[in-house]
């Protein structure tokens, strides 16, 4: 509340205020305590966040694996704060949350989610902010005036059907989805930025357009089949029932996880990997950045991102490793070239990407 | 536009009783702000934090300049149809048997009834893909007896219309058993007894009589098959057969920040088609009396006696109800039971698992949303049904004006739901009662949505009753609202009892319109449900599903046995 206010005033005028209702503790505009980086950092978010007593997040996380037991560790360590938490995709999130900050009628202070962090850019409700932890991080997973700050990793690849596709026959490179045996045989999810765009853009990177352009060209003669509704794990489960041979560009870990139940369907890596990472950023003009930011510490401390990893998400700390039955689909372990579609690539590309969907394989 | 002469003078005169004022300055309150932010956004560009930009009109251009849109239309209009006669013919077939005749166990197909509509759709339409699908057990069996060559291809028009017409064939029953409740059968009885045989008088007198039900019906499946999406998105697309919902969904861009410009063009000109239609319909209601069958002369639906083919009518609608609940409700039941679905075959029978409810019933999402989820459906449907039976009374006895009551309620028929959605998300956000967030907020938006299910139902309802019941109770003195409480409202208690059902099951499952209404500690089941369907594997959702169906059995059946027992209180 005090932060809210204290725009308005005149520097001295906050400084008296500040003492007289602070007395002694440290207090500054919301701006300077999300961007702090003393090495009392936490003892004074602690003291902030005690007044506060409360954060909402609103995020993209499965609620029952992955944020609850965030919040349930969140509250052992601060007890003192209630957290509130929303569930819902991304594009809800950021639209949610700007139609908040325009009607001045702020609820959520941080904002999670694949995408989440670019869309808030986009929408101009991001607030710049600062986590010790992204600076262990390689550049392109970090936002160079912190709008965002990544949170776990997402790993495509293909998934088959074990009992259509042999192992040995199932497609090893982009270069064998040529094959004219899988044509009219494999699907991929339209309708989401990390479908069929991903898929497209991912290639166009790697590849540059020309190259890219010439295997779209091919590639449309195989019929992809365009999955329209439902998740990406909603396709790979239409794999395991043997709808499709091939599902392309899903979730690297979801055949994984089914395969371990005995289910007839594996994925496979192909050179190069797409990886998207998920994003948070705080909303302009949150009632309460001191709790803000020990949250946002928290979901990138080792605790937080072994919480991740144990809901079968990819911790984006290097040091965090995922669960060791889904680390056979990390490029890096299968020895395969990463390739990251940065978070601000991802909204660069993807109305282009759309765009040669439309012309080549609608 | 034509509008009938008589309607010109009355909105000439400009004459509205106060209580039609006062409902329709109700239903302006209600319905206006979604409107408007519909047409602004299907004629400006939205920023990326959701402000509207620049007019322009590109969308509509868009829409009648896109390169499938014939294709798409004739699809949708082939779709709309089939799927229509689809159910119509198992409702109206099971509404007369259940209604009309003395078949054996004839009362359990409400049950049944019920059980289908409390399927979420998503589930309902992933049930019949499981079971007809290319790994499903029809196809399996095809295989076995004749060759791969003769094996069904779901994903195409006749799979769409199948699974949509069963999917509606429960309204249909629901409507059509509440009509033929209130029609009196001493005309049926008459045609019978001058030797009309029994589908002479179901077409010379039944259908005729029904007319009304039956109009309302059309009206309904054909705007809903004209924005449905689960169906066309899930077997449609992938057997490419595209109709217009999924043409828009495809050139709609999904980058960036969600705009909703095409599809608020579509809902316009749908909106328009809706007018149109409903200014026949009022037309052909001006010829009420025809259709007024329950008269003060000892109205009392009779039952035909079938003698020997009374078995076969059961069988009817064993098999009706086979199709419409038994085969999806199995097949979800059959999911739920693996930990992942490879299709019916014999190891699967080896691999059952309760594991799914364990992971459902721990404690989370859906414990905690069930309460919330009651109170929106519960509150939904108690506000949609008087209010609507009120709106259908004036307007049908043409109050003055009140044929715009009508028009006004029936117009979110056709606003896309998450358009809804967004537009009350706007209005709640910034309004300065704290409403935003709260479970009223997001009961207001859904009585919204269902009212003009509500308006249906009591239309077709009071459309039977003879004025002379109501000039009776005038007569003798009663003021209008209490002819209104003490002769309308008895008389049209079934269509109203379905009614509530019906629009109870459709807001509790309802999962775009809360989707952004809800907040923190608000959340229902839909979320739940959202969220399975985002990231769980399908044999966990089906797992919810059956919970879900079985929680909506027992509320419906609480309510079926109230109901019954007040039935027989008056």
């Amino acid at each position: 509340m005090i932060q809210a206010s204290s725009r308005k005033c005149p520097r001295t005028l906050l400084l008296i205020a500040v003492v007289v209702c602070h007395g002694a503790a440290w207090a500054q505009t919301p701006e300077d305590v999300l961007t702090y980086r003393g090495p009392d950092r936490e003892q004074k978010l602690v003291e902030g966040a005690k007044k506060e007593g409360q954060v909402v997040i609103y995020a993209a996380m499965i609620q029952n694996q992955a944020m609850r037991p965030m919040a349930d560790g969140f509250g052992r360590k601060y007890p003192f704060i209630k957290l509130t938490t929303w569930r819902a995709d991304s594009e809800d999130i950021v639209q949610k949350a700007a139609a908040e900050v325009r009607a001045n009628n702020v609820v959520a202070d941080l904002i999670e989610g694949t995408g989440a962090g670019e869309q808030a850019v986009a929408a101009n409700i991001a607030q710049p902010f600062y986590v010790p932890a992204v600076e262990g991080l390689a550049p392109a997973y970090r936002n160079p005036i912190g709008l965002w700050a990544p949170t776990r990793l997402s790993y495509y690849s293909i998934a088959y059907n074990t009992k259509q596709v042999a192992p040995e026959k199932a497609p090893r490179t982009y270069a064998d989805l040529l094959d004219p045996q899988w044509r009219g045989k494999m699907a991929w999810r339209i309708g989401s930025s990390t479908g069929t765009p991903l898929f497209l853009t991912n290639l166009r990177l790697a590849w540059g357009e020309e190259k890219a352009r010439a295997y779209f060209e091919e590639l449309r003669e195989q019929k992809i089949v365009n999955f329209g509704a439902g998740s990406a794990r909603t396709l790979v489960d239409r794999v395991i029932a043997g709808e499709y041979a091939i599902a392309l560009n899903i979730f690297a870990h979801h055949p994984l996880i089914s395969k371990a139940k005995g289910a007839p369907v594996n994925s496979r890596l192909m050179d190069p990997v797409a990886t998207t990472a998920a994003t948070m950023s705080v909303v302009k003009g949150l009632h309460h950045p001191y709790a803000a930011m020990l949250l946002a510490d928290y979901i990138l401390s080792k605790e937080g991102q072994a919480i991740l990893a144990r809901a079968e998400y990819f911790p984006v700390d290097p040091d965090v490793p995922p669960l060791p039955a889904l680390a056979e689909v990390v490029p890096k372990v299968a020895g395969l070239a990463e390739n990251l579609v940065g978070p601000d690539q991802l909204i660069k590309y993807t109305d282009s990407s759309e765009d040669i969907y439309q012309k080549l394989f609608r | 536009m034509s509008v009938s002469a008589e309607d010109r003078e009355e909105w000439g005169r400009a004459r509205m009783s106060p209580l039609v004022a006062l409902i329709v300055a109700i239903l302006l309150i209600l319905i206006l702000p979604p409107t408007l932010f519909l047409i602004a956004t299907s004629l400006h560009v939205t920023r990326p934090d959701g402000s509207f930009g620049p007019f322009t009109l590109q969308y509509y251009r868009q829409l009648l300049t896109s390169p499938y849109l014939a294709a798409s239309l004739r699809n949708t209009v082939v779709y709309a149809i089939g799927s229509a006669v689809v159910a119509i013919t198992l409702g109206v077939t099971a509404a007369l048997i259940v209604e009309r005749t003395n078949a054996p166990g004839r009362r359990h197909a409400f049950l049944a009834a019920i059980l289908s509509l409390g399927v979420p759709h998503v589930l309902y339409v992933v049930a019949w893909l499981l079971l007809l699908g290319r790994a499903g057990p029809v196809n399996a069996l095809i295989e076995r007896m004749g060759g791969a060559a003769q094996s069904l291809d779901v994903y195409s028009m006749w799979g769409m219309i199948v699974i949509e017409g069963i999917g509606f064939a429960p309204l249909t029953f629901l409507l059509m058993a509440a009509v033929l409740r209130s029609t009196d059968a001493s005309f049926e009885e008459a045609a019978m007894m001058s030797g009309a045989g029994p589908l002479r008088t179901f077409r010379a007198i039944t259908l005729r009589l029904g007319l009304p039900g039956i109009l309302a019906l059309l009206l309904l499946i054909f705007i809903r098959a004209f924005e449905s999406f689960e169906v066309p998105a899930l077997v449609g697309l992938a057997g490419n057969v595209s109709v217009l919902t999924t043409d828009i969904y495809q050139s709609s861009k999904n980058a960036s920040l969600r705009s909703y410009g095409e599809s608020g063009a579509y809902a316009i000109c749908l909106l328009l088609i809706v007018v149109l239609l409903l200014i026949w319909h009022h037309r052909l209601a001006a010829h009420a009396r025809r259709f007024q069958t329950i008269t003060g002369k000892g109205y009392q639906p009779r039952i035909i006696d079938l003698g020997a083919a009374r078995p076969a009518a059961t069988f009817l609608l064993l098999l009706t109800f086979l199709l419409v609940t038994l085969l999806p409700v199995g097949m979800l039941v059959f999911a739920s039971l693996q930990p992942f679905y490879e299709g019916l075959t014999v190891e699967s029978f080896a691999r059952f698992t309760l594991d799914n409810y364990a992971t459902i019933l721990a404690p989370g999402s859906f414990r905690d949303a069930v309460a919330n989820t009651l109170l929106l459906g519960i509150g939904t449907a108690t506000a949609v049904v008087p209010f609507t039976a009120l709106c259908a009374w004036l307007a049908v006895r043409r109050r003055p004006g009140a044929w715009l009551i009508d028009q006004i309620a029936t117009a979110p028929l056709v606003f896309p739901a998450i358009v809804m959605s967004v537009a009350f998300l706007q209005v709640f956000v910034s309004l300065p009662i704290p409403l935003y967030g709260t479970l009223t907020s997001v009961v207001i938006a859904s009585t919204v949505r269902f009212l003009p299910y509500g308006m249906r139902y009591a239309y077709a309802g009071v459309l039977q009753i003879h004025e002379d019941l109501e000039d009776a109770a005038k007569t003798a003195g009663a003021p209008p609202r209490l002819v209104f409480v003490r002769v309308v409202l008895p008389l049209i208690a079934a269509a109203l009892v379905s009614c509530w059902l019906f629009v109870f099951l459709q807001a509790v499952q309802n999962i775009a319109l809360p989707l952004l209404l809800v907040g923190p500690g608000t959340e229902v089941v839909a979320v739940a449900l959202f969220d399975l369907w985002q990231n769980g594997q399908v044999t966990e959702l089906a797992a919810m599903g059956v919970l879900w169906v079985a929680l909506m059995l027992a509320v419906s059946a609480c309510f079926h046995f109230t109901a019954v027992r007040y039935q027989h209180g008056i």
